[in-house]
């Protein structure tokens, strides 16, 4: 019996010494070299592999910032923190990006658009758009509302209020993955010095969207008249904004008779 | 730690199979008869607490990288002790289980309870942890055997328990158990794969509404309560 | 010979499928089989893993072990091939195959607590198969892993979509559309091909 104990402690113990030999020579042979650059990069960034950056997670970034391909102050997450820390890893300087949020260009809410049909599915967007029209509400260039921007949403910034989808612009990082998610890619990304933002998609005529919604802008034209700057043009019966010469004003939001502009300025003036 | 707490974590909150969500391949293949299921159960309790009170007390010493292959020659040790003491004295349980008391080596419930609770935690913790993620395995163990035996076959304590002769207790397997409604009623298919995974899925579904709801009305509890000390402040 | 070889196959493809009849490698089945791209890739990998370690394993049992009366210790060697065969795998796959080695992720290491990996390897013994029935099997029951979870994969992409009680989220609808899967398996049973 002790015969047969030892024999099993020197067996597995020169199998146990066989394999860890084996195992050391081929993790020499297959050795990959790791920039150590890479690692510390990848100990700035948030973390979050929200993909905001353009590559595929926190890892993906911290490997192009270190073999030179990607500039340094992509981290929409980390925001201008991690892009100071990553440009002094990599010894460049550091050019401050515009930060963007996201957008939603729709005022569509229960109360303000007519519904053209009763909808009992899937509460998801895309399954909603199966049917014609595009939409449960009457304005086919509405936000369906159903929240798939908002599931997609890692920092609770997007939810859905009344039938509609709101960005929380202060959770906001302008990663873009309601972009994404939204299946009518209505949601955009703007500038968030951008204070001023027509909330509407339709480009239909006035006396059409007056139809199909209680708040639609109808293309008066009274913005495009009265605006100090010449920053808002009314293009397809839309109002759009110029943000490289909006002033920030927030005249038009006030003088808008359908209340369509959103201004979120100092003094919040959105219905 | 409190004793409590770790009792009522390993047997509701924190437990292995219906929360955790690991060590499911052996739930769902054994659980066809009461005999299989608490033989089962019993076997990795004992595995279970050896083993963490080894790793615990270990845990100073073992070096990092090697720490995962110590963890399963440990494991993969008490595990063989445990199948030749069961083929030696219950040798119906050792074919009944046939493949699944060596496949405990590789079962995540002993691994991650190594790796997430021995490595930081006293012999002493480890040691009653041990017995209380045992006792919920074995307990959701019991509770599919119970399940699957009385929908499959009609039956209560197959394996186990004898009633031919008087009620007796049988170790070696050949109880045929209380008989509730005559087996051609019951549905054959539950002791299948199908009803494996049909009564696991079920089970994972219940506890998951029973926690939501036990949180639902913590939250609400929470919100009263704030409510209640803004009134005050107002006033 | 081949006869034998061929039911071995089919019984473990299809009539006795590692997941939907055994239950051995329900973990990584159920865990990783989000994306059928993500869940082809692990099929592959547990094939390779499975195969290899059906030879190796059935060498050391045979020219080791059994002759020299320590069969108890079984189990402890065959873990500990399969351990340094899926880090072998692992440091393969990182210098050879990046982008699958990132696309599996945690999920590679985890090979080592499957089930089947583990299980195909003593069912080898306990089944007594010589070398190539061994191999065999080894390399069936991987397709018949990978089969299943593709299957399954495909199936859960439908599911995401479905109106289920929010009590289901996560393991328990996926265990459930596992189990009708699993019924449609069972008509492979009984399959008397050789």
């Amino acid at each position: 019996m002790i015969k047969s104990i030892f024999l099993a402690i020197i067996v597995l113990g020169v199998l146990g010494a066989i394999f860890g030999a084996l195992l050391a020579y081929a993790s020499k042979i297959f050795h990959v070299e790791v920039d150590p650059k890479q690692a510390q990069i990848r100990e700035c960034l948030a973390g979050a592999n929200c993909g905001g950056c353009g590559y595929p997670g926190c890892d993906g970034y911290a490997a192009a910032v270190a073999k030179g391909e990607a500039p340094t102050n992509r981290c929409v997450a980390g925001g201008e923190a991690t892009a100071a820390k990553v440009s002094e890893i990599m010894g460049v300087s550091n050019d401050a990006a515009d930060k963007m949020v996201a957008f939603v260009p729709c005022s569509g809410s229960l109360e303000a658009a007519e519904l053209r049909f009763n909808y009992n599915g899937p509460e998801d967007c895309r399954a909603a758009m199966l049917f014609g029209g595009r939409s449960s509400k009457m304005c086919t260039f509405a936000c369906i509302g159903f929240g798939n921007c908002a599931k997609a949403c890692q920092f609770d910034a997007m939810h859905i209020i009344d039938g509609v989808a709101r960005v929380d612009r202060l959770n906001c990082v302008g990663c873009g993955a309601c972009v994404d998610a939204c299946p009518k890619s209505i949601v955009k990304l703007i500038p968030e010095k951008q204070k001023i933002m027509p909330a509407c998609s339709n480009t239909e005529k006035g006396a059409q969207v007056m139809k199909v919604c209680k708040v639609g802008c109808i293309g008066c034209m009274k913005c495009q008249r009265e605006c100090p700057a010449d920053a808002i043009v009314v293009k397809d019966n839309l109002a759009q904004v110029d943000p490289s010469k909006c002033v920030q004003c927030g005249h038009c939001a006030d003088i808008c008779p359908r209340h369509i502009i959103s201004y979120f300025g100092p003094e919040y003036k959105n219905r | 730690m409190n004793r409590k707490q770790q009792f009522k974590e390993g047997l509701i909150t924190n437990n292995p199979v219906l929360v955790q969500q690991i060590g499911m391949c052996a739930t769902m293949a054994i659980t066809t008869t009461l005999f299989n299921g608490i033989g089962m159960g019993l076997s990795v309790l004992i595995i279970l607490t050896c083993c963490n009170v080894v790793v615990a007390a270990l845990r100073k010493i073992i070096p990092d990288e090697i720490r995962l292959a110590i963890f399963v020659v440990v494991i993969a040790g008490f595990v063989t002790i445990v199948d030749l003491l069961l083929q030696a004295f219950i040798p119906a349980l050792s074919a009944a289980l046939g493949v699944f008391i060596p496949l405990i080596v590789v079962n995540c419930i002993i691994i991650g309870r190594a790796e997430a609770f021995c490595q930081k935690n006293t012999v002493k913790d480890s040691f009653f942890d041990g017995i209380f993620q045992g006792l919920g395995y074995t307990c959701v163990l019991i509770i599919m055997c119970v399940f699957r035996e009385f929908v499959g076959s009609g039956r209560f304590g197959g394996g186990l328990i004898d009633v031919a002769n008087g009620f007796r207790f049988t170790l070696d397997g050949t109880g045929g158990g209380i008989q509730i409604f005559p087996e051609e009623f019951g549905a054959a298919i539950m002791n299948l794969p199908f009803g494996g995974f049909l009564t696991l899925g079920l089970l994972i579904g219940l506890m998951q509404y029973a926690l939501k709801r036990s949180e639902k009305k913590k939250k609400a509890a929470e919100h009263a309560a704030k409510e209640a000390a803004l009134k005050e402040v107002e006033e | 010979m081949l006869a034998n070889i061929l039911s071995i196959s089919l019984g473990a493809i299809l009539i006795n499928n590692f997941i939907f009849s055994q239950f051995l490698g329900c973990c990584p089945f159920l865990g990783c089989s989000n994306k059928v791209d993500t869940a082809a890739g692990m099929g592959l990998a547990v094939v390779f893993v499975m195969g290899l370690a059906s030879a190796i394993c059935w060498v050391i049992d045979n020219y080791i072990l059994i002759p020299l009366n320590l069969a108890f210790l079984e189990t402890l060697a065959f873990i500990l091939v399969i351990a340094a065969l899926v880090q072998f795998v692992e440091m393969f796959l990182k210098k050879s195959v990046p982008s699958l080695y990132s696309a599996l992720g945690i999920y590679l290491p985890l090979i080592t607590t499957n089930c089947a990996v583990l299980g195909v390897v003593l069912l080898n013994v306990q089944n007594n198969y010589n070398f190539i029935e061994s191999v065999v099997y080894g390399i069936t029951g991987g397709l018949g892993f990978m089969l299943a979870i593709v299957l399954f994969a495909s199936v859960r992409e439908r599911t995401q979509f479905s109106d289920y009680p929010e009590c289901f989220e996560g393991f328990p609808i996926c265990l459930v559309s596992a189990a009708l899967v699993a019924m449609a398996f069972m008509g492979f049973s009984g399959m008397k091909i050789f």
